[in-house]
């Protein structure tokens, strides 16, 4: 039996329409659960380019002696800038320090008039690509040849939020970990609901493919139809929760981010792209397995 | 054509066969009537013959093929060659009368073309003109018996099975299924009607086997329906 597209696809379509109250089931328990893994994929994504957003601005600072000279300091900068894992570096002057302080400070200024000449020092921040190898950015920099010349004690020169750091990492970690667990744990839900809901639209259709076997149509004269209507239920339940998605991201995301304008909560498009690709092909493809499972019984006749 | 050895057939969940040794020899172009009581085994020999039960002991064969020991992925392209008229009609409930009709043509891989000359000439050969478009819903038993029955010599199979096709028709209209399974057996098609009805059994004067209790006690050329108890 050769694959008829036209006709298979008519047969679905027809079958769509003269089922519609089953179909209109299939397509919004399809929708429903779709949306609920989607909403919960979608704060997943927040999440993590909200901690990817707040690890990025996290930075070491390597305090510079006054006597380091502007050739040394250059040398040292050129050094950090050619390794892999920085991102980029800035110096702040003596200056600079002192006008980022005052500003700083500008609540308190018995502070600023205690305050003779300019002690703070200048300073370097690293910028890395990845939070994570601050560790080894670190020993790196203590291992410069110079270091001397540059920074008076290395201990406390060098600064970074070692602690927090670890803390926040094994923190982020837990909850990727459980974010996980749960969308994998509502993605079997949501299978197994859309699963049942066709199982059971074609389960009151059982006599009907049991004639079509009769009357001498072969398995996948019979399943085509079938495989195609429960792919067309999962496409239409993934465009319905698709614009549900939509809204969750567009309005409430929006209504956060008046309340705490601080938060910088955003999905990327690319990302928002992949979950709606990914929504779109998990309901086709749930769909074609729902009507595979629930045929398979009824065609061994 | 057909060929059935000491074939037993035992429900599942039951104690007694419904069907007990039986040995039936069908030749090519033959038209055999097969009478009984309700629950003799004629339907039981018809859902044997197109494989929709599979025999507890015993063999089947159709046309030369083993039917009993026949993969199941092979099933299909046995019913394609048995047109089958069966007692509870067996028609698609979403499909008009025509589509019906046409679906038959359709599993079988015909072309538009040839599904809309010869679905219509069949449900006009059964005298259904003028309710193409009706669905089973929308018909009376015997029109529906009528589309089963188009539906099962549309496509012009070498052998036709009917489970009861006169059983809900008024006389004027068996007559005429009659006549049409009569001229569809002179074309060659073997021809095989499980029935009750005594009168036409007795006019045509065709082979009939009697079963009694699931087993045959009776098989006669040119018989009869049976002597009343």
């Amino acid at each position: 039996m050769k694959f008829r597209p036209i006709y298979f696809t008519h047969e679905a379509i027809d079958n769509m329409r003269k089922n519609f109250a089953m179909s209109s089931a299939a397509i919004s328990t399809a929708a429903l659960s779709l949306f609920l893994v989607g909403v919960f994929l979608l704060i997943f994504f927040v999440w993590n380019s909200f901690m990817g957003a707040t690890l990025s601005k996290l930075e070491i600072e390597v305090f510079l002696k006054d006597s380091a000279t502007p050739e040394q300091v250059e040398n040292f900068q050129n050094e950090i800038l050619s390794w892999d894992e920085v991102k980029t570096i800035k110096y702040i002057s003596k200056d600079e320090a002192l006008k980022i302080f005052k500003e700083k400070m500008k609540d308190k200024p018995e502070m600023l008039e205690a305050m003779t000449g300019n002690p703070l020092p200048a300073s370097i921040r690293v910028f890395l690509n990845d939070a994570h190898d601050t560790d080894l950015v670190v020993g790196k920099i203590k291992g410069y040849k110079n270091l001397e010349n540059l920074v008076e004690d290395a201990t406390v020169d060098i600064k970074y939020g070692a602690d927090y750091i670890e803390k926040l990492f094994s923190v982020i970690k837990l909850i990727g970990w459980v974010g996980l667990a749960a969308a994998a744990l509502l993605c079997f839900a949501s299978i197994v609901m859309i699963i049942n809901t066709i199982r059971l639209t074609i389960l009151a259709r059982k006599r009907e493919v049991s004639i079509m076997r009769l009357v001498g149509a072969s398995k996948w004269f019979v399943r085509w139809p079938f495989l195609l209507e429960g792919m067309f239920q999962g496409f239409i339940g993934a465009l319905i929760s698709i614009g549900l998605v939509y809204f969750v991201k567009v309005w409430v995301l929006r209504q956060v981010t008046e309340v705490v304008p601080f938060l910088d909560l955003s999905v990327s498009n690319v990302l928002f792209l992949w979950l709606v690709l990914g929504m779109v092909l998990g309901g086709v493809l749930i769909g074609a397995a729902g009507s595979t499972i629930a045929l398979r019984r009824f065609l061994k006749v | 054509m057909i060929d059935m050895k000491n074939v037993t057939m035992v429900y599942n969940g039951s104690k007694s066969p419904a069907v007990e040794d039986i040995n039936l020899k069908v030749k090519k172009g033959e038209f055999l009537f097969l009478v009984g009581p309700s629950g003799s085994g004629k339907s039981t020999l018809v859902k044997l013959m197109i494989r929709e039960l599979v025999p507890t002991r015993g063999d089947i064969h159709i046309a030369g093929h083993d039917i009993v020991r026949m993969r199941l992925g092979k099933v299909h392209l046995l019913r394609r060659n048995i047109g089958c008229v069966f007692q509870d009609f067996k028609l698609l409930p979403n499909k008009t009368a025509y589509e019906n009709v046409a679906f038959a043509l359709e599993v079988i891989g015909k072309s538009q073309h040839a599904i809309k000359s010869q679905a219509p000439e069949a449900l006009k050969l059964v005298g259904l003109k003028g309710k193409f478009d009706r669905y089973p819903s929308e018909l009376s038993g015997g029109e529906q018996q009528r589309v089963s029955l188009a539906r099962a010599f549309v496509n012009r199979p070498p052998l036709l099975l009917a489970d009861e096709p006169t059983g809900n028709l008024d006389p004027s209209i068996s007559m005429e299924i009659m006549i049409l399974l009569e001229r569809i057996n002179k074309t060659g098609t073997t021809v095989l009607m499980a029935t009750h009805d005594k009168e036409m059994v007795n006019n045509l004067r065709k082979r009939v086997v009697a079963l009694e209790h699931g087993k045959i006690v009776r098989d006669q050329a040119r018989g009869v329906y049976g002597h009343e108890v």
